[in-house]
């Protein structure tokens, strides 16, 4: 009991740690908003000379005009100084790979977080060693990776400088409170991190574990902060909002950063990252698995790809909704910018998209699958996996069909019409929202069968818990189904309401037949250990297939959200006057996104070798074969 | 051992400056600058391979490895020769971004094939980084996959509305028919394709409403017939023609004492000006019970028709349900009841306009063919252009590039830094004085073409002067 009272006491020391230390952290930031969201607070005027007051462009309520105009440009050195190159090209490299390796950074740590928290309360000190050891190979990754950011973070800012140097003036002169906090906010994040690092060994044991692990959260607060306060700048650039119709400041500087595509990016992109983390560090452990000299070290870098495939497919599952919410905000901000992105100029790369995550999400099931061939008793389930692929493979062809697309008037002349002869109206959004959804339940299907395989539930309502999980997925299935049908003879307004009830059914699947298959797997009999490191090595190539996938989708959607602003630097505000405001071919496109992922695999790989030339922990491993708890609680 | 470290490099130096020499000396064809371009940028890390594997071969005759290591430097050799054939091929295809007309492929992704497959043959012989080779060459393939994927796709290129905006044109000098078909391209972006679907022209209007009869329109109301429905829209409660402050939207009026339409080419400037003050039933914004419209203000931003475009795009709409359309000063007349002057968009080019150029204003579109582009740049008065009626200009060189353009570049006295054809084209039109022809002066050819022509009409300058060969037909004008 004391010992309870003492553990207690130690987390109630180290949550108060961890609050005031996240607030004296966070105080910069409330310091540097003046004004509240309602935008009132006028400037210090002298009586002789009246404020002038604006229209906010988007809250629509009027302030006080504290900014110049934004700048007419013209095409000349003045704003545009070049060098004999397109200056968006240079810029598209620098940020995109900027925004991968911060990515990276601000994932992995909520890694280390979550893997070092299972260190901390997992009973089994082998075990609980081997956790924190993860956790530690992680955080080093990321320090290299840190400090390039911080470079490629500079190189773009010099690179906005000389090449956009009015348009990147006017910003700054909206954004420098923002700005400002940024900086800071740089600052605590790279204070935290070293001590974190180097901070390891010496807060390894009792409360100061605890406080080691809150400052693990703290990490991931204020990279978090610092994720959304550059998500304010892109999304001010599609969305304005604090600024009137000229693009003058009206002094509410919340107003700026919360423009209405903001919390949807910020969404998005957390998922986005996390899911994109997962894939690095599974390809990172494929890496070492392909070249592992030992049973001992395949068997550790097969765990560490499963947790991080784990990890990132974990994310990967919500983001569609994510992205359902940032595209409905985008119609309801301007309808044209949705169809532009939907059914207009950009409807093609949608197309990629949908390809890219029908392929995600089937690698995903072939890596689970792949896995299960090292549990004995996987046997069982195997019959299924034919059935599985056939679902799977039916619903990727309906959800990459396009139902209207922008084509050339020959094309439409051999085609009689927008739409496909034969598949005519089944590529709307009724089939594909039916499509993706089958495909989801069914990965949450063959995960419960991978949780299962090696096991044999012993529980006396076992028999009541299958049935019970047959009827779930078997409603789950007919619902998803039938409402994509039945999608087909209502309106479109209408139709919009049904993905509500699909998606219902989807989480139901995957929490509630998640939790409860592993309720169902307490005091299970097993019929053989995992045989880490066992697996097969096209499973570890579906790793690569994974991380190579996510960072290709992660390039080409943020491609999309940038060129939808069209010919605009901020939409509706400040017109692009560059030569290059013109939208580049989805040719062009793709090869560049191409061309980002690889520049960024050849580097990351530097920084893996870096990583490895540290000093050399010695690695707490575990014999092939022996049993390891997974995240899941599955095992 | 040191004599022969000296003889191997000496030997791949001479074997290297020879090869350079036949590959420059090769007749000029796309292979042969691929080659050169690729030689060009990789022949020290070639001029290394090679010295390493003449070492091999002479430097180490005791070793028992020798033919093995030999062997592997040859097949280093290949696979860094691919390499860099295929960063020479991405390099020298970058913008390219035809719609895959014949003759213009595009390439990219091949480099990344190459790339592929120069790292699994690499895997098969050094096995100390096979693994890393092959999962190099596996990354190479899947963004090969989709790169290829997103070139086989149709390629739209979208350009920027022009900032000479025809907006400038008087709509009331014209008739009545060209004013419609005036409207009409603004509306769908050509004269005659309202019949063609996905056609979109500045309005953006398509994006939205259908224009055809019986065409199932979900995001705004199909304009077929308005002329007529417009009548009975101001029938409508809800419209309250009477009293618009009783109207149940978030806005009122277009303008404070601006009022309400009364015929029915008011009712349609109303709707291009405050598309908020009477929504449709059931095409609001979601949410909002029809009191808000998704519809932007048609003369602001992002769209911006001036009130002459405006009266064009409502001619069309009277025009082409074949009844008369209003005179242009009574649509007029509408819209300067909704719309006060300060708020009217203004011909770009007038002062205030928004984006209006200054000084040296673009002179084209890029919507021209090419032989228009050359005369209305004034191309034709100082030089000689085959295949362009009346350009036999001789103030500059005759612009023959498919021919003259290698030999420039080549030529010790060009400082400049283009190294492809199209490359030293565009240059010339952007920065004339980087290299200047002898025995032509220079500064006499003007400096400005990079604010006169966009991006569009250089790209179309340089397509048709690299295909121009000296003694040989000039390619046809598209």
């Amino acid at each position: 009991m004391a010992t309870v009272t003492k553990q207690a006491r130690k987390k109630i020391w180290a949550l108060l740690a961890l609050g005031t230390f996240t607030g004296l952290l966070l105080l910069p930031l409330f310091l540097s908003f003046p004004t509240g969201a309602s935008g009132e607070t006028a400037p210090a005027a002298s009586p002789a000379k009246p404020v002038e007051k604006s229209r906010d462009v988007w809250y629509k309520n009027e302030g006080p005009v504290m900014g110049a105009p934004a700048p007419k440009t013209t095409d000349g050195p003045k704003d545009y100084p070049r060098y004999n190159f397109e200056s968006r090209v240079l810029l598209w490299v620098g940020l995109q790979q900027h925004l991968y390796y911060g990515s990276f950074v601000l994932a992995v740590p909520i890694f280390c977080m979550i893997v070092e928290y299972l260190g901390v309360i997992t009973k089994d000190k082998a075990l609980s060693r081997k956790y924190d050891q993860l956790a530690y190979d992680f955080v080093k990754i990321s320090l290299t990776a840190y400090s390039l950011t911080a470079l490629l973070g500079g190189i773009v800012i010099f690179t906005f400088l000389t090449l956009y140097p009015t348009f990147f003036t006017y910003l700054s002169s909206i954004f420098r409170p923002v700005m400002a906090t940024y900086a800071l906010l740089f600052i605590a994040e790279s204070g935290t991190l070293y001590i974190y690092y180097y901070g390891w060994d010496k807060m390894r044991e009792g409360f100061l574990k605890w406080v080691h692990v809150s400052m693990s959260v703290i990490l991931n607060v204020i990279g978090t902060v610092l994720m959304m306060l550059a998500n304010s700048w892109i999304a001010f650039m599609q969305s304005p909002a604090g600024v009137d119709a000229e693009g003058r400041y009206l002094g509410n500087i919340w107003h700026v950063i919360h423009t209405t595509l903001w919390n949807p990016i910020n969404v998005h992109r957390l998922l986005g990252n996390m899911a994109f983390g997962g894939g690095v560090v599974a390809a990172y452990a494929a890496y070492r698995f392909l070249t592992a000299k030992t049973d001992e070290e395949r068997a550790h870098y097969d765990w560490m790809g499963y947790v991080a495939m784990f990890i990132g497919v974990c994310f990967l599952i919500p983001l569609p909704f994510a992205g359902y919410w940032l595209m409905r905000e985008v119609y309801a901000y301007r309808q044209q910018m949705g169809i532009t992105l939907m059914g207009g100029l950009l409807a093609w790369l949608f197309i990629i998209q949908a390809v890219m995550i029908g392929a995600l999400f089937l690698t995903a099931n072939y890596y689970l699958w792949q896995g299960m061939e090292r549990m004995r008793g996987a046997e069982r389930y195997q019959k299924y996996i034919k059935y599985m692929v056939f679902v799977l493979i039916t619903c990727f062809i309906v959800w990459l069909t396009p139902h209207t697309i922008v084509m050339t008037p020959a094309e439409l002349k051999a085609m009689g019409g927008q739409q496909h002869p034969v598949l005519g109206n089944y590529g709307v959004m009724s089939a594909k929202n039916g499509a993706i959804n089958t495909i989801i339940t069914t990965t949450v299907l063959s995960f419960i069968m991978y949780q299962r395989a090696n096991k044999i539930p012993t529980v006396r309502w076992a028999p009541l818990g299958n049935a019970f999980l047959v009827g779930l997925f078997a409603m789950a299935f007919i619902n998803i189904i039938w409402l994509a049908i039945y999608g087909y003879y209502i309106p479109a307004n209408v139709r919009v309401g049904l993905s509500v009830p699909q998606v219902a059914s989807t989480l139901s699947c995957l929490f509630i037949g998640v939790i409860l298959n592993s309720f169902m797997l307490r005091g299970a009999k097993d019929t053989g250990p995992i045989a880490w490191g066992q697996i097969s090595v096209r499973s570890q190539y579906a790793l690569i297939m994974l991380a190579t996938a996510f960072t290709w989708m992660m390039g080409l959607m943020g491609y999309i959200r940038s060129s939808v602003r069209l010919f605009w630097h901020v939409n509706e505000i400040m017109r692009d006057n560059s030569p290059w405001a013109f939208t580049h071919t989805i040719g062009f496109g793709a090869n560049m996104i191409s061309f980002n992922v690889l520049f960024f695999w050849v580097t990351i790989l530097f920084v893996f070798w870096l990583g490895s030339l540290g000093i050399k922990k010695a690695p707490v491993t575990v014999p092939a074969g022996q049993k390891v708890p997974l995240p899941a609680s599955s095992h | 051992m040191f004599t022969a470290r000296v003889l191997g490099t000496i030997t791949a130096v001479l074997i290297f400056a020879i090869a350079a020499v036949l590959l420059f000396m090769l007749p000029d064809s796309g292979a042969s600058q691929l080659m050169r371009r690729a030689f060009s940028l990789g022949w020290p890390g070639g001029l290394v391979i090679i010295a390493l594997l003449l070492y091999f071969q002479f430097g180490r005759k005791d070793d028992p490895n020798r033919g093995e290591l030999v062997f592997k430097s040859l097949v280093g050799l290949l696979g860094y020769s691919m390499f860099f054939i295929a960063v020479a091929n991405y390099a020298m295809n970058f913008n390219d971004e035809s719609a895959g007309a014949p003759g213009e492929p595009r390439f990219l992704p091949v480099s990344l094939v190459m790339f592929t497959v120069a790292c699994f043959m690499m895997a098969m012989y050094f096995t100390g980084v096979r693994v890393l080779l092959q999962i190099g060459g596996f990354m190479f393939f899947v963004a090969a996959c989709l790169a290829g994927f997103g070139n086989w796709l149709p390629q739209v290129k979208a350009d920027p509305p022009p900032l000479e905006a025809e907006g400038g044109k008087n709509v009331k000098e014209m008739s009545a028919a060209d004013r419609a078909e005036f409207g009409e391209k603004l509306i769908f972006g050509a004269i005659g394709a309202s019949g063609t679907q996905g056609a979109i022209g500045k309005g953006q209007c398509p994006l939205c409403h259908g224009f055809q009869k019986g065409f199932l329109s979900e995001r705004a109301p199909n304009l077929f017939g308005i002329p007529t429905r417009a009548l009975e829209r101001l029938k409508d409660p809800k419209y309250s023609q009477a009293d618009p402050n009783k109207r149940d939207t978030v806005q009122k009026e277009a303008c404070p004492g601006c009022g309400t339409a009364q015929t029915a080419v008011e009712y349609i400037a109303e709707s291009h000006a405050c598309p908020n003050c009477y929504v449709v039933a059931g095409f609001g914004v979601k949410g909002t019970n029809d009191k808000e419209s998704p519809m932007p203000a048609i003369h602001k931003p992002p769209i911006g028709l001036t009130i002459d475009e405006l009266i064009a795009v409502d001619t069309w709409l009277f025009a082409r349900e074949g009844g008369e359309p209003p005179p242009p000063d009574e649509i007029e007349k509408a819209y300067f009841k909704f719309i006060p002057e300060k708020d009217r968009a203004k011909p770009a080019g007038a002062p205030g306009a928004p984006g209006a150029p200054v000084a040296g204003a673009p002179v084209v579109t890029g919507d021209e063919p090419v032989n228009e582009i050359f005369t209305k740049a004034l191309c034709f008065a100082c030089h000689t252009i085959p295949g362009i009626p009346g350009a036999v200009g001789a103030v500059g060189p005759k612009l023959v590039e498919k021919t003259n353009a290698p030999i420039r570049l080549k030529d010790p006295n060009y400082k400049g830094n283009a190294t492809t054809v199209r490359e030293y084209i565009m240059e010339s039109i952007i920065t004339p004085s980087k290299y200047v022809v002898p025995p032509f002066p220079d500064n006499i050819m003007p400096k400005d073409f990079g604010k006169k022509l966009n991006a569009a009409a250089i790209n179309k300058i340089i397509n048709y002067l690299s295909q121009l060969e000296e003694g040989k037909p000039p390619p046809k004008i598209e």
